[in-house]
Formats: C-alpha cells, sequence, structure tokens
C-alpha cells in the first residue's frame, strides 16, 4: 500500500511552487499510526501557516486516501537546542495538538501586563506609577521630589523641571505625578501632553481656525505636564502661546511639570524669558541607572510582564546594557521574544544567543581608541594629548574621565588602560577612577558631561 | 583586459512580494513576528528589522502591509524618501529609517509615541542596529525599545537554492559551473541573483543559445539595455 505522505507531497507539488513547497510542506514530518496522522512543524511558524492554510486539505486529502475519516493532528517539534530548527530534525516529542477538525485558536499571545491606552482626557498612563517606578541612586533626588509636587501640587515646587538623557524615565515619572494627584483628588484637572503634540496640535488649530478650542484646552487645569519640551527649539509662535499658558497656571498656583533632554539654561532655540522661568521652581536630574537599579527595572518589568527572570539573567542583561531604560527594556523583550519562540526557559545561556546581534554592535563600539576618541572631541582636544606627558588640568581632566570610562566600560585590565594612554603606571589609572568618582559626586557639570559621554559612548 | 561589467540591479523581481515567497533561510522568528502583526494577533506594537542590503528587508516590509491589507487592516508601505504619515492607523511600514530627514525624523518619533498609545503597529527597517543610527536620540532609542530583531542574510546553500527554484520555474536549466560563475562574478545579494536569472533567461532565449558559462560571462558583460 502506497504511503500517505508521498502522496500528500505530490499533491501539493503539483499545487503550490517549489518555493511554497519547500518552505511549508518538506519541512513537516509525519508518522501515522493506527488511525491518526501526526504532523510535526519544526517551529511555531510554519505550524500556524500550515494549519491556517493546508491543514484542512490535507485532512480531506487523508479521508480520501484512507476512504475513511482520519485525525488529522499538527504539533510544533520541541526545539532541540538554539536557533536551529531548520527542515529535517526529527521530532521528539509533540505537544498537545489541536486536530483539524476541531482547530482551536494559535498559541494564544502572551499579552504584556495591562497595557491600558491612555486616559482620553488626561493622557495619562496609568500604569506609570511611583509603585513602578524603580529607585535607585541615579533617580532617587528627582523621585522625592516628584512625590512632594504630587501630594501637594501647586504649593511648592513650580515648575517642576525634569531633565537627563534619553530613555531615563521622564516620561514615567511625571505621569507618576498625575496618576497621584488623581488618586489623591479625583476630581483634579490634570493634563499630560507631548510638547511635539502642542505644536502639531498648534499648526492644526491655525490651519483650521480653530484656535479658540485650542486655548480651550489648556483652561481650568490643575496640573500641566509637558513631556520634551526641547521640541518648541526655534517654533517661535508656539513658545509665545505657551509662556502665556506657562504664566498663567503659574499664577493662579496650578503646578507646572516639564521634562526636557537638558537642563534649562542649556536648551538651544528656546526664548530666554521661557528659560528663565523654567528655572524658577526645582530642577531636578535623571542619570543612567548603575548596575543595581539595571537588575531591578529588569526584574520589575519582567515581573509586570508576568515571565519572571531569575537575577543571573538579570544580572547578564543589566551588565550589556548600560545607556538607557528603554534599551534595557528592549533588550528584555528581545529576550522573552526568543524563549517564547523557541519555547525555551530564560538562562543566561539563552540571553547571550539572544541578544548576540546587539552585543557584537556593542562590542564593536567601546573600543579604548572609540573612547578616547569620543572624550577628545567633545573637549575639543587633540587625541594626541590623551597619550602625551602634559599634565595641565586642561588636558588632564578629560585623560581622567577617557581612563574612567575605559576602566568602566572595557574589560582591559588596569596596566593596559595605562598602556593606552601613552605608556602610564596602573596607579595612574587608578587615582583617574578615584578622582572622577569623587568628582561626579561634587560637581554636577561634570557629572553631566561624564553622563552624556557615557550615553554616546554606549547608546 | 576589462573587467566583467557588474549588473547593476534596475529589474524588479516578478513577484509581489509576500511572505509565500521569502526564502527564510534562517529568519524563522521574524517572520513568525510579522504575521503576527500583519494578522492584528501577538503583543508587539513596534518591531524594528535591520541588516544588510539585500538581505530582504524591503521584502518583509512589503510583505506585511500586503498580509495586514489582505486582513483587512488599513496598511502603508513608506518607501525610502516618501512622506510619512501624520497619524497612525492599522499597520504601517517605515523602510531604510536611516535616510529620514530631520523633520521625518521627529514624524516618525510621534508616529511610535501613538502605537504605544494603541493607535496601530509600526514595522520599521533599517541597515543597521539601533544604536548605530545616525539618527536623533531620541528615535533611535525608541526604535530600541521595540522588538528588534536582525534579518540574517541568506547562506550560500540557501541562496542557490533560491536561484535554482526561480530557474526550474522558468524552465531553466542551470549547469553546476554556471551557477557557480554566478555566484562568483554578479552581485551576490538574492534580489539581484533572481533578477539575473530572469534577465539570463530572456537573453538566452533571445539568442537562442543554451545556457553556459560563456553565454553569462557574455550577458554579465553587456551593457545593459533593459
Amino acid at each position: 500500500m502506497p504511503e500517505f505522505w508521498p502522496h500528500c507531497l505530490d499533491h501539493f507539488q503539483a499545487k503550490l511552487n517549489p518555493q511554497q513547497v519547500n518552505t511549508w510542506i518538506r519541512p513537516l514530518s509525519v508518522t501515522v499510526t493506527g488511525d491518526e496522522v501526526r504532523i510535526s512543524a519544526p517551529n511555531r511558524f510554519v505550524a500556524q501557516w500550515v494549519r491556517d492554510r493546508f491543514l484542512g486539505e490535507i485532512q480531506q486529502l487523508a479521508e480520501v486516501f484512507y476512504q475513511a475519516p482520519r485525525m488529522v493532528t499538527l504539533s510544533v517539534q520541541e526545539a532541540k537546542s538554539q536557533a536551529s530548527t531548520g527542515p529535517g530534525e526529527a521530532p521528539e516529542a509533540s505537544e498537545p495538538a489541536p486536530t483539524a477538525k476541531d482547530p482551536a485558536k494559535p498559541a494564544k499571545p502572551r499579552t504584556r501586563a495591562g497595557k491600558p491606552l491612555p486616559d482620553e482626557e488626561t493622557r495619562l498612563n496609568s500604569l506609570f506609577t511611583f509603585d513602578s517606578f524603580v529607585r535607585g541612586k541615579a533617580n532617587d533626588l528627582a523621585r522625592a521630589a516628584a512625590l512632594q509636587v504630587a501630594d501637594h501640587p501647586g504649593s511648592g515646587y513650580n515648575p517642576l523641571f525634569v531633565y537627563g538623557g534619553v530613555g531615563l524615565g521622564k516620561t514615567h515619572l511625571i505621569q507618576a505625578i498625575g496618576n497621584k494627584v488623581l488618586e489623591n483628588d479625583p476630581q483634579a484637572k490634570v493634563r499630560y501632553f507631548h510638547a511635539e503634540r502642542y505644536v502639531s496640535d498648534m499648526v492644526k488649530a491655525f490651519r483650521h481656525k480653530s484656535f479658540d478650542d485650542f486655548k480651550h484646552k489648556y483652561d481650568g487645569l490643575d496640573v500641566l505636564l509637558i513631556d520634551d519640551i526641547q521640541f518648541f527649539a526655534g517654533k517661535d509662535r508656539t513658545q509665545e502661546e505657551f509662556f502665556y499658558l506657562f504664566n498663567n497656571l503659574i499664577e493662579s498656583h496650578k503646578q507646572v511639570i516639564i521634562t526636557s533632554d537638558s537642563f534649562p539654561k542649556d536648551l538651544e532655540g528656546i526664548e530666554e524669558r521661557l528659560k528663565s522661568r523654567f528655572s524658577w521652581g526645582l530642577t531636578v536630574m535623571l542619570e543612567p541607572p548603575e548596575l543595581e537599579m539595571r537588575v531591578a527595572i529588569l526584574l520589575n518589568r519582567a515581573q509586570l510582564d508576568g515571565n519572571p527572570l531569575d537575577e543571573n539573567t538579570a544580572f547578564f542583561i543589566a551588565k550589556q546594557v548600560r545607556s538607557n531604560v528603554r534599551e534595557l527594556e528592549g533588550a528584555l523583550k528581545r529576550v522573552q521574544a526568543f524563549a517564547h519562540f523557541h519555547q525555551q526557559t530564560i538562562t543566561v545561556e539563552l540571553a547571550k544567543e539572544a541578544l548576540k546581534d546587539l552585543l557584537a554592535v556593542q562590542n564593536r563600539q567601546v573600543s579604548i581608541e572609540n573612547i578616547q576618541k569620543t572624550v577628545a572631541d567633545f573637549y575639543k582636544i587633540k587625541v594626541a594629548e590623551m597619550y602625551s606627558k602634559k599634565r595641565t588640568r586642561i588636558l588632564a581632566r578629560p585623560r581622567q574621565i577617557a581612563m574612567h570610562l575605559a576602566k568602566e566600560l572595557t574589560d582591559l585590565s588596569l596596566p593596559e588602560i595605562g598602556q593606552a594612554f601613552g605608556g602610564r603606571d596602573h596607579t595612574t589609572v587608578l587615582h583617574a577612577h578615584r578622582k572622577i568618582e569623587e568628582l561626579k559626586n561634587s560637581e554636577p557639570a561634570l557629572r553631566r558631561d561624564y553622563n552624556l559621554l557615557l550615553q554616546v559612548l554606549t547608546g | 583586459m576589462i573587467p566583467p561589467r557588474q549588473l547593476i540591479l534596475n529589474i524588479r523581481p516578478e513577484a509581489e512580494p509576500r511572505f509565500d515567497n521569502f526564502v527564510p533561510g534562517e529568519n524563522w522568528e521574524i517572520l513568525a513576528r510579522l504575521h503576527d502583526i500583519s494578522r492584528g494577533t501577538g503583543q508587539e506594537t513596534l518591531l524594528y528589522a535591520w541588516g544588510e542590503p539585500g538581505c530582504g528587508r524591503s521584502h518583509l516590509l512589503r510583505a506585511v502591509v500586503a498580509e495586514a491589507s489582505r486582513h483587512g487592516q488599513p496598511a502603508a508601505y513608506v518607501a525610502p524618501g516618501e512622506a510619512l504619515p501624520e497619524t497612525l492607523a492599522g499597520v504601517l511600514a517605515v523602510d531604510d529609517v536611516e535616510g529620514l530627514d530631520p523633520e521625518a525624523q521627529v514624524r516618525l518619533f510621534s508616529l511610535i509615541n501613538q502605537a504605544r498609545e494603541g493607535a496601530g503597529r509600526i514595522v520599521a527597517a533599517g541597515s543597521q542596529a539601533p544604536a548605530r543610527l545616525d539618527l536623533r536620540p531620541d528615535l533611535a532609542t525608541r526604535l530600541a525599545w521595540g522588538l528588534v530583531l536582525r534579518v540574517q542574510s541568506l547562506s550560500e546553500a540557501d541562496r542557490t537554492a533560491a536561484v535554482r527554484e526561480r530557474a526550474q520555474a522558468r524552465g531553466l536549466e542551470l549547469p553546476n559551473e554556471v551557477m557557480a560563475y554566478l555566484l562568483t562574478h554578479a552581485r551576490r545579494d538574492l534580489p539581484s541573483l533572481l533578477a539575473t536569472v530572469d534577465a539570463l533567461d530572456r537573453y538566452s532565449l533571445s539568442l537562442k543559445r543554451p545556457v553556459t558559462v560563456a553565454l553569462l560571462r557574455d550577458f554579465l558583460q553587456k551593457p545593459l539595455e533593459l
């Protein structure tokens, strides 16, 4: 008696083009036992595709072939090890599979815990709360100030100006204020908007001659949260309009909260009168999270996703991704997606495999030469000064910062680092490291420079 | 001796880019994710695909849009240089993000914010990993925030198989030595290879000569008149 599967293959070869056959049909392996035809696909994607498009047909073919109804099941081969789920691998085990007669839905995607849409009126995302905001040295002051403002809006720090590099949690922090204000007083009128949205809404309002409606949106607010104010740069009309709104709110003791990528005075393309007003209240900075905090962020995020992470893996990921929270969360997402696709549990080994492209990119980026060049460019000195013997302060400080970054970002030993800086002794590197650590605490300007350099090099 | 003329790709592959005419190679995972996005299933609201030119990024983006439309979702593909929409709805595919001018970068930034607010889904593609993109940092980090996947170029074996299939589909016999010559002398990314096979077939028919290394050599040296 001829076999069923070769018959099936013939059928599909006549019907589909060779590429389709190779992609969807050939990778399937089939065993027939008793009344059951068990098909197993090398991965979920092929399984889903076959289920959607071909399973019914295979079912019919089986009925005709055996001249009796047959149960056709489709399952995904259990992954053997890593990425290789190519065609030709023998099935080892099957998960309970839906039959063609009773096609179950494709595997239900894990939902990211909640992720509700922002509230229409306030534009706040209810997931951004103080509880879900991971604390650490890098954000302690900003968080304390934000809590203070949330509990006493309009009465103390007004405006609250939060600044810091990209992806450090500015939006989360200020939306947490908005959510807390509403929790304390559900009647409060709170509104969040992104500066870019404000600009484009205003342009639209002009275009449609609906400027009064536009202004009306901001009437009677108790708390105004405006994100990424640097988007106002060069938009004079927007700045003028915002100037009046800002003054009105402050004069009526309504709370204004602003975020930006830089210190108010350093904002480019923003009118002086606005910049000086931004400094009236309290200005706080968010810094890149330190290692412990990055680990905590990952554990927290994974928990929220309903897919807890073990500490070793969190530690591994946190060590690789240093510059900002967004990339950290992106890396976690990559690891989770990889594990989900290959149906494996998350381990350090798996994380390594999932992040290999990301790590290749980063390792290429942070070389000691790259650090020296980036720091030299930043301080507008020659790269050669990194190796020179001169010890004037204007050269020594950047050199120390570069040594410190080299110690933080590369795996080189201290003697190797000293060697790369014109054959200096390892104690010089150690001294530079301690000095910069100390200055980071006492000189905000240096800390800002350092953080910026860190982001450029790792981001 | 004049070096052999390199074929310039100005021929479109014949078929509309779809998932089922994409040669997957090692790109199963990204296919699965994009498939989810086109169906409105799965959880990703932003996916960034990167890989070297010719790896199939544009094919995948067009395939997502085609599949999403087939499933009744609003979907649009934005080719390099085309304007991005102001508001997001359904599935938006943005190709070659490194070519976006400053204004378009702000627009994409805003569209990603809309995607995070649940307005739709974005699939973007570029030739570099997010951290190496020369874009405004708030945009580059937002791309890194989504699911970032690398599109792996096909292995030589997969490329050979794909070329053989294309030839077979055209009823063209490709001897091994012709195949070897093709892979060492013509552009080796898949779209170029497939286009070469198509053009070679027409060339061989027009001259009524069988496909041999000599014919292929003539063909590759011949100025393009397409």
